[in-house]
């Protein structure tokens, strides 16, 4: 008892207050989050911090730049139709080959995660192309949406960029040489098996389907053309060229990637209304953004309030063969308030524990592990937008497909740690 | 660059402000402000 | 129970009233934080802007004060720095107590004690830091001192880049390191202001021809390189005696050499770039490290948090902890160590001798505190 008071009793105060606020009183999450973080700084005797508060919501200031342009570039390759022609196109192509289909798909999904280090650009680009043939195919829209949120988490922590992975290297001033088959390791076995598992048995339950060929005619009203594709193509060469000649290439960032590539529709000769598609991308992307803000506060005030060091100390304190078990639970639970957040906090921590087996696979490891937050609410950036990216509307019928290929990533990622000195020996 | 960033800072601030005037949901309204606060106080450089 | 209200354009006009409040509110509270703090050299210190040796950064928030004391005895000259990172504040208030108590007898003594200014003047979001710290003089007046950043503040240089690429040994990092000083070592004349400051530094100690320099931090008692020297090779054989002499006196410190793959730190890069013998070092700061509770000003000047107590019984500290780790500890080893360093200098490098005196020992600032040691600011204009 003298352990948990008071920081226990905070930490219940404000997980208590946010649910109140999120189901009881029915308020959006972020305005929820924000109400916990208040109630926890009155409790634990900061009084009404405001300026700690706002403080909070610019650790995410760079994050809803990235969101807000990612969503208005998914907007426009949507209002120009691109989408839909490209789904009608691999829809023809492929149907035949649903195990290299569903590998490729898989694949194509984890690309802009892999070269950004960001599972929501994953989500709004690749994962919003492919949407649309799943579904047309017949995967069920959850889970589309579910394959789609695991593959740009494995994107995100896949090389050669993981952010994950550099937070938690840097937390201890490993430079961030030497990663990319430990990341493969950790990534590419579960990218198959969620493919094979969530993607593969619709595809290959083909059915013959009389209104299919018109609604491919009716998709691909827009005829793609090395035109069309520009935005796309756009895209490809900014995220890339920064990422694969840092060097030369100058540093844009992704928002204005994401707004550079999205401009470029401007001149593929379809009409749209980039007016309201941004308005509505900005609409779209209002509440996640919003969330972000609330969860800044939280982190602000919990850091403040002392809670921080009893969560992190609590996990560190567990008996050795309970450590694991903390690992693979209180990583992806602290990643509801964003997968970063618990590489940094939680991550580095475990990897100081851990020394002396080979840091860069158990760092490998534990990011992966940290990326799963990505998938817990309140904040679960890749469920709630892919989610939104099929369409559904509760992101928790979602994750719950995500539940299976999750527990065996957990679980993966814990092998990978206990079998860090013979991967190393394997590897290097 | 810094200049580049507060004119994307701006562009979405103003989309944002759209939104919200167009929001009937209070609290919706007040996610907004929530994202309206930090943007502002970047574009003005003050944090 | 539903609380449901409808929206419209004057709820949503009143909002954004509230909005500007708060800007209006918490800005002030933040441009606070540009205020720079106040020192009183000791006699004998000549006020320099480091611009005067690349004015790359002149008339930039980059810029900051260099002070100069020289014995016109020739000697060698030594250079300590604090303030690298603002949220290692024994580092700045070592620099700062020399500052304000040395007196050179024998060659010259060069402190920037806020070498990172851009950092001073802000927070890091999420970190929940106090803005300052207040320390208690001998005649009972109080003096504050910023807690900053360890980062440039982002009002400098946003945005960070996604990968930060070191130069120029190209090596990547996260991108916040952008706007970390101690990776942007040795600099680059064109690049961004932490770079362009990191230029100067260098550029400095190349001109002025320093013997032997400090960059003094602090690190998280979970941290491996704590209470720790960190030699670049030429300074290794001082380092060793020095290391030797402070465990004599019951100061145990490590010495770790510094790593030939990790670029952009002082101790690598103004000894490469060089012919110093740079010297970090690091002290324990519970304010900094991720196992602390409440964080406020009082964790900041004593150290005491009963979650690193917990981590201490588990053995997962690298420094000996047992209720706190107070900032005039803290102090107290870097001041000695520093000055351990310059009565040695002689016996490895007889032409660089430097001798300073009116620095107070370990014992004392352990037992009258630091703020026993700074000088009153009545007595500013006595000077």
């Amino acid at each position: 008892m003298d352990w948990f008071w008071p920081e226990g009793f905070h930490t219940l105060a404000m997980v208590g207050s946010f649910a109140f606020g999120a189901f009881a009183l029915k308020l959006p999450i972020a305005v929820a989050m924000g109400g916990a973080a208040v109630v926890g700084a009155l409790l634990g005797g900061a009084g009404f911090p405001l300026s700690h508060l706002v403080e909070g919501t610019f650790g995410y200031l760079d994050t809803i730049l990235i969101i807000a342009t990612a969503m208005i570039f998914m907007k426009t390759v949507e209002s120009i139709g691109l989408l839909e022609s490209v789904a009608a196109w691999m829809i023809r192509r492929f149907r035949k080959a649903p195990a290299l289909l569903s590998l490729g798909i898989m694949g194509l999904i984890m690309v802009p995660g892999m070269i950004t280090g960001s599972s929501t650009a994953a989500v709004l680009t690749t994962g919003a192309l492919v949407a649309p043939v799943l579904i047309r195919l017949g995967v069920p829209p959850v889970k589309t949406a579910a394959a789609i949120a695991m593959g740009a988490i494995y994107g995100m922590i896949a090389p050669p960029i993981s952010l994950p992975a550099m937070i938690i290297g840097g937390g201890i001033d490993m430079p961030y040489v030497g990663f990319g088959l430990p990341l493969l390791v950790c990534t590419v076995p579960l990218a198959i098996f969620t493919a094979l598992r969530l993607i593969y048995p619709d595809l290959r339950r083909r059915r013959e389907d009389p209104a299919l060929a018109t609604e491919l005619e009716r998709m691909a009203r827009v005829p793609l053309s090395l035109r069309l594709f520009a935005p796309i193509l756009a895209l490809t060469v900014l995220l890339a060229g920064e990422r694969l000649f840092p060097e030369i290439w100058p540093s844009l960032g992704m928002p204005l990637d994401f707004l550079i590539a999205s401009f470029v529709a401007l001149f593929v000769g379809v009409k749209w209304n980039p007016i309201e598609a941004v308005t509505s991308a900005v609409n779209d992307a209002l509440p996640v953004m919003g969330i972000l803000m609330g969860v800044g506060m939280f982190i602000q005030v919990m850091t403040l309030i002392g809670i921080r060091g009893f969560v992190v100390v609590s996990a560190l304190a567990l008996p050795a063969w309970l450590l694991y078990f903390g690992i693979a639970t209180s990583m992806p639970l602290f990643g509801a308030v964003s997968a970063f957040g618990s590489a940094s906090v939680l991550g580095v921590p475990f990897l100081l524990a851990l020394l002396g087996r080979n840091e860069i696979i158990v760092g490998s490891a534990l990011s992966l592990i940290a990326g799963l937050g990505d998938l817990m609410p309140p904040t679960a950036l890749a469920g709630i937008f892919a989610a939104q990216v099929v369409g559904e509307e509760n992101y928790f019928k979602v994750l719950r497909h995500c539940v299976v290929p999750g527990l065996l990533t957990a679980a993966w990622g814990i092998a990978v740690i206990l079998g860090a000195k013979t991967i190393a020996a394997m590897l290097y | 660059m810094t200049f580049i960033y507060r004119g994307i800072a701006l562009f979405v601030l103003a989309f944002v402000l759209r939104c919200m005037l167009r929001e009937k949901d209070f609290w919706k309204q007040v996610t907004a402000t929530m994202v309206i606060v930090p943007l502002a106080m970047r574009i003005l450089l003050i944090k | 129970m539903d609380i449901r209200l409808k929206g419209t354009n004057k709820t949503a006009l009143f909002l954004l009233a509230l909005a500007l409040t708060v800007m209006g509110w918490t800005g002030r509270s933040y441009r606070a934080m540009h205020e720079p703090d106040v020192v009183v050299p000791a006699p004998g210190y000549t006020e320099h802007r480091l611009s005067e040796w690349f004015d790359g950064i002149a008339g930039t928030p980059a810029d900051t004060a260099v002070y100069i004391q020289d014995s016109g005895i020739s000697g060698g000259t030594v250079f300590v720095m604090g303030g690298t990172h603002p949220n290692e504040p024994a580092a700045s208030m070592a620099a700062v107590l020399l500052l304000e108590r040395a007196r050179v007898a024998t060659g010259r003594l060069i402190v920037v004690p806020f070498a990172n200014m851009m950092a001073f003047s802000h927070n890091s979001p999420q970190e929940g830091h106090p803005r300052k710290m207040h320390f208690t003089l001998s005649d009972g007046s109080i003096r504050d001192f910023r807690y900053g950043s360890r980062a440039t503040n982002p009002i400098y240089q946003w945005p960070a880049p996604d990968i930060y690429i070191h130069h120029p040994s190209g090596q990547q990092l996260a991108g916040s390191e952008s706007s970390n000083l101690n990776r942007a070592h040795p600099g680059l004349p064109e690049g961004n202001l932490t770079r362009r400051l990191a230029y100067a530094l260098l550029e400095m100690i190349r001109k002025e021809k320093v013997d032997l320099a400090f960059d003094l931090h602090e690190a998280s008692p979970e941290y491996p390189v704590v209470n720790a020297i960190v030699a670049h090779e030429r300074s290794m054989e001082l380092a060793a005696m020095v290391t030797m002499e402070l465990e004599a006196q019951g100061i145990p410190m490590r010495l770790e050499p510094s790593p030939a793959n990790l670029r952009g730190l002082t101790h690598r890069e103004w000894g490469d770039n060089s012919d110093v013998m740079p010297i970090l070092m690091e002290t324990g700061n519970p304010s900094q490290g991720r196992f602390r509770g409440r964080t406020d000003e009082r964790l900041v000047l004593t150290g005491e948090d009963r979650f690193y107590a917990k981590a201490s019984e588990l053995g997962r500290l690298f420094i000996p902890y047992v209720k706190d780790q107070p900032i005039d500890l803290r102090v107290a080893r870097h001041v000695t160590a520093v000055m351990s360093f310059m009565e040695m200098l002689g016996f490895v490098k007889p032409e660089a001798e430097i001798v300073v005196d009116g620095v107070p020992g370990f014992e004392e600032i352990l037992g009258k505190g630091v703020g026993a040691f700074l000088t009153p600011l009545s007595h500013r204009s006595l000077q």
